[in-house]
């Protein structure tokens, strides 16, 4: 069996081998005949002739050597082939339609895959990727369960030491810009932060030194870092001998201890790695880790997930957390995607429905088609071609089409991957580089042949099933109602079907953005430039040392021309916010128990640069000082929250320090990205604003470990010189300070809803595809009824009817499969909309509105495609039309 | 020559299978030793030798190697497989039998029915 595979397979490669070796095999026999001819007396011009006479036909003979070794069918398909691009070509407007859609369907399906493949399916660039875990939270609500990855300092403690089945390693998920000192220049460079032991659990070894030893890892250890391979050459130029040198790193100097292998990929962009130093204070307090696990070998995912749900019990009942919440692993990239995932499969279900679409167009525009070519398959029957041939033939012409389509497909799929790397939030390019590989040309190519078979199989099955002298006795004309026009109908209704669906997805979605994005921001962001730094730097370890940077910088950057007012903030609106606890010390609301919300660190004019209005009391000064009372401003959405019923001017607060901070003005509510509370994308979240003056040195070097502060300049205009102007007094302040990049604060608000806006745009175009698929596909089917039932209608009207009596007839059908379509396709989206319920806000799933302006507009657009070709009609003259027959 | 007889169907896959058992040939000497072990009494149609042997190099049971010829031309020689030893055997039983039961069927006297 295996040998005559191996054989088939040698014919099959080697076809023109074969025929060759086949005729100097058949010459040298006729050959050695006719010399043996010769030996016996004849001459050699005859002898030659007896040769071939007695051998027969050449060509029959090698047509039967090639049959017995098996190439018989691949022959055949060849031919079907051929004949089928012969045929699409003789009929290139309907070639054309069906490659467009195609190309369109699997253009989308392409590039939706390659990102779906980098970031889902393609195993993470480590060593034996299945043995690596996050360890999760998992929750389960109603219906739903999610997970979170991110953990705190005991949390990590109890892992690390009881998880005997796994080999762990903990880090911070994000990385952060911190200022770089090397050969005398400064550079802004991207910093990670790893405990000891996180690359030997990927599985990555350094190209040269080592990683950082747990003594490292530890509070007061030797400061160290790794480098990337692509700095290590930039900055060092490949130098081996780097390793025990000293660079400054946030001010300080570090010793650097290896550098990675060129072709680590780190799963957030980093340029280098520091000792994270996990505890249980400061950071450790919050869940402010993540870890990593990998399997130690002869161990079970089963035992170890059992273990760590032993040792999550008594942590998450500390926590207070919802009691169904469990400690769990989880692969390590579906840790590192928990929020990416849901959104992209989504995505990817709206490109597949949309090719769905697609496919079911191509099939009715193939019904309409075999219709006009039923005389050709009943002569074909006629001539003793079978069933099976008949449908072979078909499906050769429909899988033709698919692969034109996909290859149409695959060159739109790529200008969709480049458009998708300008468009994707900056986490949709992580470790891996979304791009159009191998893979995904291969997953495309099976997708376009799948679909040609799809598409392909009801017609032909329906056209090869046809009575021959019937077919050829109607003499090529078909009779009104000859034909059963309920298969194409299904068809299309089905068709508006799935559009509503995708209709009412991208519906809430876009309503969703337009909510989002129409929240009032709270604050002017015209001619607002603001460039963040890093303070994660040795010589700004003191409130006071900060204060006289903010103090300088700011005061140089007021008498740029132009501006009119410049602050710094620890973080900017649309931002993620630093959270706290703090307790209500007095009023009519006491606490016993820590309350949470947003705080920001400002210089005086924050409100002022931001346009943020003061709603009672009053704003800081340069008054309030390190030794002034403790002074607080709240926002609005704060008041609501906690000061229900109260007068919040003169209340105090305490943030943990036992320090009583009074509340000396409100002011109005800017929008930020929620992180706690419901979650949504930006929400004006409850904030507490104090003066950078008073703020802690062990609070101030924390906090910098997380967020660079921004700087904030207003001007009077748009004007160029801003930027430069801003980099040029930072420097005269301190020139081992770079900016990590200047943005306008429009910059600002249009990234925070990146993701948001992604999903909008994305399948809004993909509904708008399947709304013009519709149409196209109701537009055909009715421009085909008037073609076929020109006679009949030309009757009507020479009895007596109407114009638009008999534009009627022939329309209706249309707008009653519409309407069956989006009474269906409403029951559908009610449940599939389900799935959206996380990625929708300020509009519920079950939205009113957007079902009844889907349904409405999808009838509109129904009515306009069945009328339009039912409006032939009217140049029908009855005379004429019953003339032709 | 003596009278020649048409070969029956199925049977020359044997009669190829038996003539490369006694040593490699290319396709004219095969055709020229099945010719001689008969005595010239079967007639083997040039044309179909060649599909017969595809068959049964692709099934594996004789193997093709190209070799040089007696006068230095290049030729297609053939042997037997170890299946293929296995096959004639077979064959040849099989063979053996339906011409002992013909044979029977043919000498049977009338009388006996």
């Amino acid at each position: 069996m295996l040998a005559q595979l191996r054989s088939w397979w040698r014919a099959l490669t080697g076809q023109s081998r074969l025929a060759g070796e086949m005729t100097s095999e058949m010459d040298g026999h006729m050959e050695r005949y006719a010399a043996d001819l010769v030996a016996g007396g004849m001459a050699p011009e005859e002898a030659r002739r007896r040769a071939r006479i007695e051998f027969g036909s050449t060509a029959g003979a090698a047509e039967e050597c090639r049959e017995a070794v098996g190439l018989r069918w691949p022959n055949e398909i060849a031919r079907d082939l051929s004949y089928a691009v012969r045929v699409l070509r003789k009929s290139p407007t309907f070639t054309a339609a069906a490659v467009a859609t195609l190309a369109l369907c699997i253009g989308a399906n392409t590039a939706i895959f390659s990102v779906v493949d980098a970031v889902l399916l393609r195993p993470l660039p480590y060593p034996q990727p299945d043995r690596l875990f996050s360890v999760a939270r998992h929750f389960r609500g109603k219906g739903s369960e999610s997970y979170q990855t991110n953990l705190w300092g005991s949390a990590w403690e109890a892992v690390r030491d009881n998880a005997t089945y796994l080999d762990s390693a903990v880090f911070s998920d994000g990385s952060m810009g911190v200022n770089f000192v090397a050969g005398g220049g400064v550079e802004y460079v991207k910093q990670q932060r790893v405990s000891a032991g996180f690359f030997r659990v990927l599985g990555i070894a350094p190209q040269i030194g080592r990683e950082f030893s747990v003594e490292e890892d530890r509070k007061g250890g030797a400061p160290v870092t790794v480098l990337s391979y692509a700095l290590w050459k930039r900055v060092f130029r490949g130098d081996p001998s780097i390793v025990g040198q000293a660079v400054a790193l946030r001010g300080e100097p570090h010793t650097i201890v290896g550098v990675l292998p060129a072709s680590f990929q780190s799963i957030v962009p980093a340029d280098l790695w520091t000792p994270l130093r996990p505890s249980r204070s400061g950071e450790g307090e919050g869940s402010n880790y993540a870890i990593v696990s990998r399997l130690r070998s002869g161990a079970t995912w089963a035992r170890a997930n059992g273990q760590m749900e032993a040792i999550g019990a008594p942590l998450m009942r500390q926590y207070a957390q919802d009691p169904s919440t469990r400690l769990q692993l989880i692969s390590f990239q579906r840790g590192l995607t928990v929020d990416l995932r849901q959104p992209l499969l989504i995505l990817w279900a709206a490109v597949g429905l949309v090719l769905l679409i697609g496919c079911v167009n191509i099939a009715g525009l193939l019904l309409a088609r075999a219709a006009g070519r039923t005389r050709e398959m009943a002569t074909r029957m006629a001539l003793g071609s079978g069933r099976g041939a008949l449908i072979r033939q078909m499906l050769a012409e429909s899988v033709v089409l698919g692969l034109c389509g996909g290859a149409a497909g695959a060159l739109l799929g790529w200008l969709g991957v480049k458009a998708l790397k300008v468009m994707t939030p900056a986490s949709l390019n992580v470790w891996q580089a979304v791009e159009l590989d191998w893979r995904v040309l291969g997953a495309t190519a099976c997708v376009s042949i799948a679909a040609g078979i799809l598409f392909g199989l009801y017609p032909a099955l329906a056209a090869s099933r046809l009575e021959i002298r019937a077919a050829l006795g109607e003499a090529g004309r078909a009779v009104a109602g000859g034909r059963n026009p309920w298969p194409r109908r299904l068809l299309v209704a089905s068709e508006v079907a799935l559009g509503v669906v995708l209709l009412v997805g991208a519906g809430l979605l876009i309503r969703t953005f337009a909510h989002l994005s129409g929240l009032n921001p709270g604050f002017d962001a015209h001619n607002v430039i603001t460039a963040e730094l890093s303070l994660q730097d040795a010589r700004y370890s003191t409130t006071q040392s900060v204060d006289r940077l903010y103090e300088q910088s700011l005061a140089r950057m007021r008498e740029l021309p132009g501006v009119e007012s410049a602050a710094v903030a620890l973080s900017l609106p649309y931002e993620r916010a630093l959270n706290t606890g703090f307790q209500r010390l007095d009023g009519r609301h006491v606490d016993t128990e820590s309350q949470i919300t947003n705080m920001f660190y400002i210089t005086p004019e924050f409100f002022r640069v931001l346009r943020i209005p003061l709603l009672r009391g009053r704003a800081f000064t340069a008054a309030d000082s390190s030794t002034s009372a403790p002074a607080a401003i709240v926002s609005e959405a704060f008041v609501k929250m906690y000061m229900q019923g109260d007068d919040p001017i003169g209340r105090h607060l305490d943030f943990g320090g036992g320090e009583k901070r009074a509340i000396v003005g409100v002011v109005g509510d800017i929008q930020q990205k929620s992180g706690w509370g419901d979650g949504s994308p930006t929400a004006a979240m409850p904030d507490i604003y104090i003066p950078a003056t008073q703020v802690e040195d062990k609070f101030i070097s924390l906090v910098h470990t997380w967020f660079s502060p921004s700087w904030i300049v207003r001007s009077s205009g748009p004007s160029k010189g801003t930027i430069s102007g801003m980099q040029r007094a930072l420097e005269s302040v301190d020139p081992q300070l770079p900016f990590a990049g200047f943005h306008s604060m429009e910059d600002v608000r249009y990234r925070a809803l990146a993701q948001e806006r992604f999903q909008a745009v994305l399948l809004g175009a993909m509904a708008g595809l399947a709304l013009l698929l519709a149409a196209v596909g109701i537009y055909g089917l009715i421009a085909n009824s008037v073609a076929e039932r020109t006679r009949e209608l030309g009757i009507r009207l020479a009895l007596g009817a109407t114009v638009p009596q008999a534009i009627r007839t022939v329309a209706l059908p249309g707008v009653a499969l519409a309407l069956a379509g989006v009474m269906a396709g409403s029951v559908l989206a009610a449940f599939a909309t389900q799935l959206l319920r996380r990625l929708v806000w300020g509009v519920r799933p079950g939205d009113p509105v957007t079902f009844v302006a889907v349904g409405i507009g999808l009838l509109g657009v129904a009515a306009a495609a069945s009328f339009l070709p039912a409006l032939r009609v009217v140049r029908l003259n009855p005379a004429e039309t019953l003339r032709q027959e | 020559m003596g009278k020649q007889v048409d070969i029956l169907q199925g049977t020359l896959d044997m009669l190829i299978l038996k003539a490369v058992s006694l040593g490699p040939l290319h396709g004219y000497g095969i055709l020229l030793r099945i010719q001689q072990i008969s005595k010239d009494a079967l007639q083997i149609p040039q044309g179909s030798l060649y599909p017969a042997m595809y068959r049964l190099e692709h099934r594996g049971w004789i193997a093709a190697e190209w070799g040089e010829s007696e006068n230095k031309r290049k030729a297609k020689y053939y042997r037997l497989t170890a299946v293929g030893r296995r096959q004639l055997k077979s064959e040849r039983q099989e063979w053996k039998r339906l011409a002992a039961a013909i044979g029977d069927v043919l000498s049977a006297e009338p009388e006996g029915v």
